[in-house]
């Protein structure tokens, strides 16, 4: 025990909004107080929505915990979606020498990072959730196998205690949730892979200054949204009878009139689907984005 | 390693703690309106009394100042009365705070901290309940969630006292530690509260009037009584904090906490969330040879004068740190203690820091910067870490 004071580990999650980064965080502390630690989870709440990535943290450790803040340098991090790569620096603040264990088909070495080195596992947790139909509203969830892919990683919690937690908290789910967790634990591939060794300068915090809290109109005020988008609307041309319900409706101005009819933006649609809803020709047909 | 499995122990957030504290606390009216990050606080009462878990009333308003109203109400009709807010709700009841102090409601109010807009900010900030320093409830600020379920209990045997007769705020950081989820014990109350005796109450078959006109004659006397009400409370938290510590086994601070004060030369004063992460700055200026103590004020009002004078009277230093701001002037918290120090005969250096405002993170490097003269600046603009 002697060795342990004072021993803790911090835990980053990414995910995107509706993916259940949030629940996992909070699973996760269950499990670590099982097992005998203190913890925590913490939400990073923003302006986010379904779609929007997000995070979340856990801190486990041998003794009473007072830190309040959120993690800024994590001994691991948890990708639940691997879109987010593009939109979101996973590997910010992770330390060298860390772990992060990433939602993807790819394998290990295909990562790149600033870090000396990191352990880096990867897991197919969207092809384990659809295995084991562990769907909402058509969306895979795979907050839990990608809790089973990080106990591969992380010794100190039995994967029968988070089992047991998993099984408490999903009631008829369970046993579908317990075995995508199984899955997980067994499929996910670990290496130690060599990054870097640069860690860039740059300082990312930028100086502000507000006087007035006004805004202008502008497209896009939270960015490229396109990564919050798990279905596409696409107008059926054929069929549009030029309304503009959709135009008046799109919360974020992303259908715009251009000549003689509308367009969507993909840059900032968001996959809200509003528009599909109050069409009244039925004419914007919805499809499934394409899952990395 | 310890068993963790054996204690009535359940891993929530804040909000949940102040739902289930009312709970326990025998809360027979609830009025509120939902507003983040106060809202789960809401929706978990309103849950339980559907459910019949909880025997209460759940009345539905369609504000904060009706919320408040109808607490009123249901208090001075001899109800236990609780409700929720945070923010702008807060702000909305500013009129019906200072009639629950002087109508002498005990009525006790969970409030998430978080900013006032615009510069629309739903993240913590102590701003919204310090502008109600004046009405005269007490306020009581929590740095972590089994205080916020503690605290709820206690304030209920503090305000209705016979020589107290205040309502009680119980403040806690908007997500910091409203949706912050951490392991706490729900002891059991049924024996430390009792149901709601009030003192008085309006009563159909004795009809009366109360809160009519009161001439210049009486209404100064009112008011005495009220500040007078307020002195004894902290007596009376004395022994409610006592006694809670002998019911439980917990020793949950109701007026101040210290920690590694008694030979300190450098003081930190805090209050909320941020007094936890301030700890960490303690071991870590002592580890650096610097003899740092913390002093978190639990209670700003009724505000401790006496025992912080005691506590601080012979440090070399203090730093105070507000996370809310008087425009015009400082940091509530600071210009306070400056006041009270000034009562000694030489009183200690007293500097002030304005730190995470709006939801700007607090880490530990803050405080530990701060004393080591690292931030000489009144506002801390950085997320250090």
């Amino acid at each position: 025990m002697g060795e342990k004071l004072g021993k803790k580990w911090e835990i980053r999650f990414h995910g995107r909004g509706g993916q259940g980064a949030v629940t996992a965080s909070k699973i996760l502390a269950e499990a670590a107080y099982l097992s005998g630690f203190e913890a925590q989870s913490i939400p990073f709440f923003g302006a986010e929505r379904r779609g929007a990535p997000v995070m979340a943290f856990t801190r486990v450790s041998y003794e009473a915990i007072h830190e309040r803040s959120q993690v800024y340098t994590p001994d691991y991090v948890i990708v639940l979606d691997p879109i987010i790569l593009d939109a979101v620096d996973v590997f910010r603040g992770l330390k060298d020498g860390g772990s992060i264990v990433i939602n993807t088909v790819k394998s290990p070495m295909d990562f790149q990072f600033e870090q000396g080195s990191l352990l880096v596992a990867t897991v197919d947790a969207t092809g384990i959730a659809i295995k084991n139909n562990l769907l909402v509203a058509g969306t895979p969830v795979v907050n839990m196998p990608m809790l089973g892919a990080f106990l591969k990683i992380f010794s100190h919690i039995e994967l029968e205690t988070l089992e047991e937690v998993v099984m408490k908290k999903f009631g008829k789910n369970g046993k579908a949730n317990v075995a995508a967790v199984r899955e997980a634990y067994e499929s996910t591939v670990v290496e130690k892979v060599r990054g870097s060794g640069k860690p860039s300068t740059e300082d990312v915090r930028r100086k502000r200054a507000v006087t007035m809290p006004v805004s202008t109109p502008s497209p896009g005020v939270a960015g490229r949204t396109r990564f919050w988008r798990d279905f596409r609307p696409e107008v059926d041309y054929d069929v549009c009878s030029n309304c503009l319900s959709c135009w008046l409706h799109c919360p974020e101005s992303a259908i715009q009139r251009v000549g003689s009819r509308i367009e969507i933006d993909y840059e900032f649609c968001k996959g809200c689907l509003v528009c599909s809803a109050v069409c009244p020709k039925k004419a914007i047909r919805v499809s499934r984005e394409v899952v990395v | 390693m310890k068993s963790n499995t054996t204690r009535a122990v359940r891993i929530i957030t804040g909000n949940q703690a102040a739902a289930l504290a009312a709970k326990n606390a025998k809360v027979r009216v609830v009025a509120a309106y939902p507003i983040t990050p106060a809202t789960p606080v809401v929706e978990e009462l309103s849950k339980m009394v559907e459910t019949g878990e909880m025997k209460a009333h759940f009345i539905l308003v369609e504000s904060e100042h009706s919320a408040m109203a109808a607490c009123i109400g249901a208090s001075a009709a001899g109800s236990r009365t609780f409700t929720a807010t945070s923010s702008h709700g807060l702000a909305y009841m500013h009129e019906l705070l200072h009639y629950a102090t002087n109508a002498r409601t005990p009525v006790v109010m969970a409030v998430a901290n978080r900013a006032i807009g615009p510069g629309w900010n739903i993240w913590a900030d102590l701003s919204d309940s310090i502008s109600q320093r004046d009405t005269g409830w007490m306020q009581f600020y929590c740095s972590d969630n089994q205080e916020i379920y503690d605290t709820i209990i206690m304030a209920y045997r503090i305000a209705e006292h016979r020589d107290v007769l205040l309502p009680a705020m119980v403040c806690y950081d908007g997500f910091v530690l409203s949706h912050t989820a951490m392991p706490i014990e729900i002891t059991d109350v049924n024996d430390f509260i009792d149901e709601y005796h009030p003192v008085w109450r309006l009563d159909f078959d004795e009809p009366s009037t109360h809160g009519n006109i009161l001439p210049p004659d009486y209404f100064m006397e009112l008011r005495r009584e009220v500040c007078e009400a307020h002195e004894r409370a902290l007596k009376v938290m004395k022994e409610v904090e006592r006694e809670f510590y002998e019911y439980s086994g917990r020793l949950t601070p109701l007026i101040l906490e210290e920690y590694r004060l008694e030979d300190a030369d450098v003081a930190m004063v805090t209050m909320g969330a941020i007094s936890s992460e301030a700890k960490i700055a303690v071991d870590e200026l002592r580890k650096r040879g610097v003899k740092a103590g913390l002093l978190r004020l639990k209670a700003f009002r009724p505000f401790p004068k006496q025992e912080v004078v005691e506590k601080l009277g012979s440090v070399e230093k203090v730093y105070v740190f507000d996370r809310s701001v008087s425009p015009g002037f400082d940091g509530q918290l600071f210009s306070e203690l400056k006041a009270v120090l000034w009562d000694l005969r030489s009183p200690p250096e007293v500097y002030g820091r304005i730190v995470g405002l709006g939801g700007r993170d607090v880490t530990s490097r803050v405080f530990e910067k701060a004393v080591l003269g690292e931030l000489d600046k009144k506002w801390v603009m950085e997320v250090i870490y």
